[in-house]
């Protein structure tokens, strides 16, 4: 047992003092005001929820994130299942090509949106080109779908690795026995395939959603003059006006929404077993 | 165990490799470690230290060699990346330890109040007496009738537009408004600019608007004209060179550096006015090597430094000599004469209350 | 075989989505123009200026090295996390579990800031634990989600087997248990690595004055406009990636069907 403690501190340790303290500390400055000499408040608090744009940005943002979370589920799916399903050969090559476009930086790739998806940018002139728009105009680019885009493309990667994680476990032998069963194939992925591989597609809508959320270089670049979300207001208090103590207390309110979220989530689960 | 070896062999180059890469980062910094042992070996020479942004003028290699030679001393920069940060350093050990650094009027007035710097005779400063009236008359480097920080450069932001694609000669700063550009305008996505200019086209006090609310509807009606707000000087060059837009809020410096490689692009301080912003430097209090300090800012601010680096893409000077000494068709062109520094609101201190509000105003007219 | 081309088919397509922004970051780091502008001209100006550019190459240097340690402590902590959990009750478990994924519930822009504000309530200066620090606590689930998965159905009667023979625990670990999860360790560390290779929030809030990595270099050179140089050389790491990943499938030599498999 000794020696067991001993393997877990390390990184129990770590991650408690770096991960779990820091957040009481952020905690404890959302309670700060702003004067001179320090004291306990709640107007940081009761400044957010007072202004009505801060709540429309908060759904705003919330809004978005499930709708990058969807689409990524949506997109990754059917990638994840022919590859742990479909196909023998080359899975992990295919993996590996999922993977590799994180070795290019986040930033690189949202300025890469920018010349991809403007007005008489490279898609549109394809587009134009192929008959299926008539000028190369699109007006994606500088409205909210452009963040969209980009941040689906930022996070599904993560989506099919945790849902092809779930469906490699699956055995294949439990698909069998619905299909001889006389079970169509539908009904078998609805009733065994999709409860089976319903832990990867938790784990990656956290992997996405949760990102989403404090995300603010992607809405800021490509969403145009709507491209403000919770993550820009947090941004500008640290760095712009630095208000420590609002920007601690804003910061507060997403994690409790996180929390709150992934705690309905758990709770639908539950319910449904 | 065939795979069980193969995997061996490739953990090991895996490891081999991720240790060549940390050994050539760590001699790296070893080779920068003892070329500063080097330098302090050498002797008694006198060590200044600057705060100052990276990159920034006074860090230029060729300034420093120049400097050192003259003066007999090393020069050691310290960086910052915000002036929150330097605030942040003066106030937690950074007295008696810098030397001269370099605040905005955003931390200026509450550092001198918290006596953090020394008060500057600017008798000791030969070049002193070459700044421009308007910028020895600002307000925030003054406490008490006593300056405490010498200005530095300058520039503005104002309106810049493309002039192939705007075949009117524009000098008003209503062209952000008007319906004529729609789809065609890049706004500024920071506060103290956005109040600012929506000030001055309505004809507030900029640096006092009056009317706030006034100054919220007139954002929110600008906000549909935008093809979008901009942030960082990469992405309105992008913009402008694609022709996604045609004009814009711009700063002089920027636009001056488009214009050298090749865009079509004018830069204006329109009638109504603009923003201006003002560097300077500070000594700090009980300063290690105070007379050295002083040479510094001297040669900072003297003609020669000051030209060269407005010359080869600086922001603007100080100096008037150093303006004087350019032709009368390249001040305007860069609008770094006098005429255009007059039509400038500098942008003031305001204390931590205003600068909330107007953040917040700013961010309401954005979730609009 | 309809099912198989129509794999084959969506598959083509996610890699066009996936593949498309990163083609013109790639086509970009070719053309003349400084803006991006279009058409596309041909020229190798951007990597000549790129091989004078010292920030950026030492930048990226940072960046690999930090992210070379970063994996490696993770892979270490990780697999002495699993190790340690594999048979302890379902209740440490969970609190294990729940205090490992934590990180992954907390947006990188809150875990940046706390973390800054860690440092202020300690009166300390940004500096380069605290950013390591950082990236460990963010990778450290991402290594742990791939290793467990992996321990999670590893045969124990092996290792019982060992134990019976007479082997003590150390040698168990390098010649029984070790062969059987180092290609989760492997994928472990290079998960770490690259998700503290990409990381930019958090470097954002807590990288030292002075010192930079590629992310960071790269947005504060898009504050008064970046060349392509910075595409040039997310070209070259891209393109020395799939190099290394050729040179692993290499080394596997006879086990390059492995890959492919």
């Amino acid at each position: 047992m000794k020696k067991k403690v001993l393997l877990m501190s390390p990184a129990m340790f770590i991650l408690f003092a770096f991960a779990i303290v820091p957040l009481f500390i952020m905690l404890y400055y959302s309670f700060l005001s702003d004067s001179a000499v320090a004291k306990f408040t709640l107007e940081n608090y009761i400044n957010f929820f007072s202004k009505g744009f801060y709540l429309k940005l908060t759904w705003k943002t919330i809004k978005m994130s499930i709708i990058v979370t969807l689409i990524c589920i949506v997109i990754a799916y059917p990638m994840a299942y022919i590859m742990a399903k479909v196909i023998e050969k080359g899975k992990n090559l295919i993996l590996l090509l999922i993977i590799i476009p994180f070795w290019t930086s986040q930033l690189v790739r949202a300025y890469s949106w920018l010349v991809f998806l403007r007005d008489g940018g490279v898609l549109a002139q394809f587009l134009n080109k192929i008959g299926l728009i008539a000028t190369t105009d699109m007006g994606i680019l500088f409205t909210s779908k452009a963040a969209i885009i980009a941040l689906v493309h930022i996070f599904f990667p993560y989506m099919v690795i945790t849902i092809y994680m779930a469906l490699e476990k699956l055995d294949n032998s439990v698909i069998e026995a619905s299909k001889s069963l006389g079970a169509k194939p539908i009904e078998t992925f609805r009733r065994i395939i999709l409860p089976l591989s319903r832990p990867g597609i938790i784990t990656g809508a956290i992997l996405v959603f949760v990102p989403c959320l404090g995300s603010f270089v992607e809405p800021r670049i490509l969403g145009g003059v709507n491209g403000s979300v919770i993550g820009t207001v947090i941004e500008d208090q640290f760095f712009e006006i630095f208000g420590w103590n609002f920007g601690s207390a804003i910061a507060f309110i997403l994690l409790a929404m996180v929390l709150l979220s992934m705690g309905g989530m758990s709770l639908l689960l539950n319910k449904e077993k | 165990m065939s795979i069980g070896k193969t995997l061996k062999r490739i953990i090991a180059a895996i490891l081999v490799l991720s240790m060549m890469m940390a050994l050539t980062a760590c001699g790296g910094g070893k080779e920068q470690g003892s070329n500063q042992e080097n330098n302090t070996s050498e002797g008694e020479k006198t060590k200044l230290v600057v705060v100052n942004w990276k990159d920034y003028g006074s860090d230029d290699p060729r300034v420093i060699k120049y400097f050192e030679q003259q003066y007999n001393c090393e020069i050691v920069h310290e960086y910052m990346a915000s002036e929150e940060e330097l605030l942040t350093k003066l106030r937690t050990g950074g007295l008696g330890k810098y030397d001269v650094v370099l605040p905005n009027a955003s931390i200026l007035p509450v550092a001198i109040d918290e006596g953090l710097f020394e008060e500057v005779d600017t008798s000791k400063l030969e070049n002193y007496q070459y700044i421009f009236d308007k910028f020895s008359t600002l307000p925030e480097n003054k406490k008490d009738g006593k300056i405490y920080a010498v200005p530095w450069v300058w520039g503005s932001t104002a309106i810049a537009y493309n002039n192939e694609l705007v075949d009117e000669e524009i000098d008003s700063i209503n062209v952000l408004w008007d319906e004529k550009y729609k789809g065609m305008i890049a706004f500024r996505d920071d506060f103290n600019d956005a109040i600012m200019t929506a000030a001055i086209a309505l004809g507030q006090d900029p640096s006092n608007p009056s009317d706030l609310n006034a100054i919220k509807q007139k954002l929110i009606e600008q906000k549909p004209l935008n093809r979008t707000y901009w942030k960082t000087g990469d992405e309105w060059s992008k913009l402008f060179a694609n022709k996604q837009i045609a004009v814009g809020m711009m700063w002089s410096g920027q636009a001056a550096t488009m214009k050298k490689a090749g865009e079509p692009v004018t830069f204006v301080v329109p009638k109504e006015g603009a923003i201006g912003w003002v560097d300077y430097w500070g000594v700090v209090k009980d300063a290690p090597n105070k007379d050295m300090a002083y040479k510094f800012i001297d040669y900072m601010i003297s003609k020669e430094f000051q030209l060269q680096w407005t010359v080869s893409g600086g922001p603007a000077p100080v100096n008037s000599e150093a303006v004087n000494a350019l032709d009368k068709e390249t001040i305007n062109e860069m609008n770094i004469g006098e005429d255009s520094l007059n039509k400038l609101y500098f942008i003031e201190y305001h204390g931590e209350d205003v600068k909330k509000q107007w953040n917040e105003l700013w961010q309401e007219v954005k979730a609009q | 075989m309809l099912k198989k081309i129509l794999s084959w088919f969506y598959t083509a397509v996610v890699f066009i989505f996936l593949y498309a922004p990163i083609a013109v970051l790639m086509a970009m780091a070719f053309n003349e123009s400084q803006y991006n502008a279009l058409p596309f001209k041909f020229s190798m100006r951007w990597f000549e200026a790129l091989s004078q550019n010292t920030r950026l190459i030492d930048a990226t240097k940072n960046s690999i090295y930090l992210a070379a340690i970063t994996g490696v402590i993770c892979v270490i902590l990780a697999t002495a996390l699993m190790l340690g959990s594999r048979d302890t009750s379902s209740k440490i478990k969970a609190l294990v579990n729940s205090v490992v994924m934590l990180p992954l519930t907390i947006p990188w822009l809150i875990m940046g800031l706390s973390l800054l504000l860690l440092l202020r309530a300690l009166g300390l200066d940004k500096n380069f634990v605290m950013l390591l620090i950082g990236h460990v606590v963010i990778s450290l689930p991402y290594a742990v989600l791939i290793l467990s998965a992996r321990m999670q159905d590893m045969d124990k009667s092996i290792e019982e087997a060992s134990y019976s023979l007479g082997a003590n625990e150390w040698t168990t670990f390098r010649r029984v248990i070790f062969p059987m999860i180092s290609p989760a360790m492997l994928a472990g560390g290079f998960m770490a690595f690259m998700i503290s290779f990409d990381n930019f929030v958090l470097s954002y809030f807590l990288i030292p004055t002075g010192t930079t990595t590629l992310p960071i270099e790269i947005y504060s050179s898009i504050k008064f406009g970046f060349t392509p140089e910075i595409n040039a050389i997310s070209t070259i790491i891209l393109v020395l990636s799939l190099a290394i990943i050729g040179i692993i499938a290499a080394i596997m030599g006879s086990s390059l069907k492995n890959l492919i498999r």
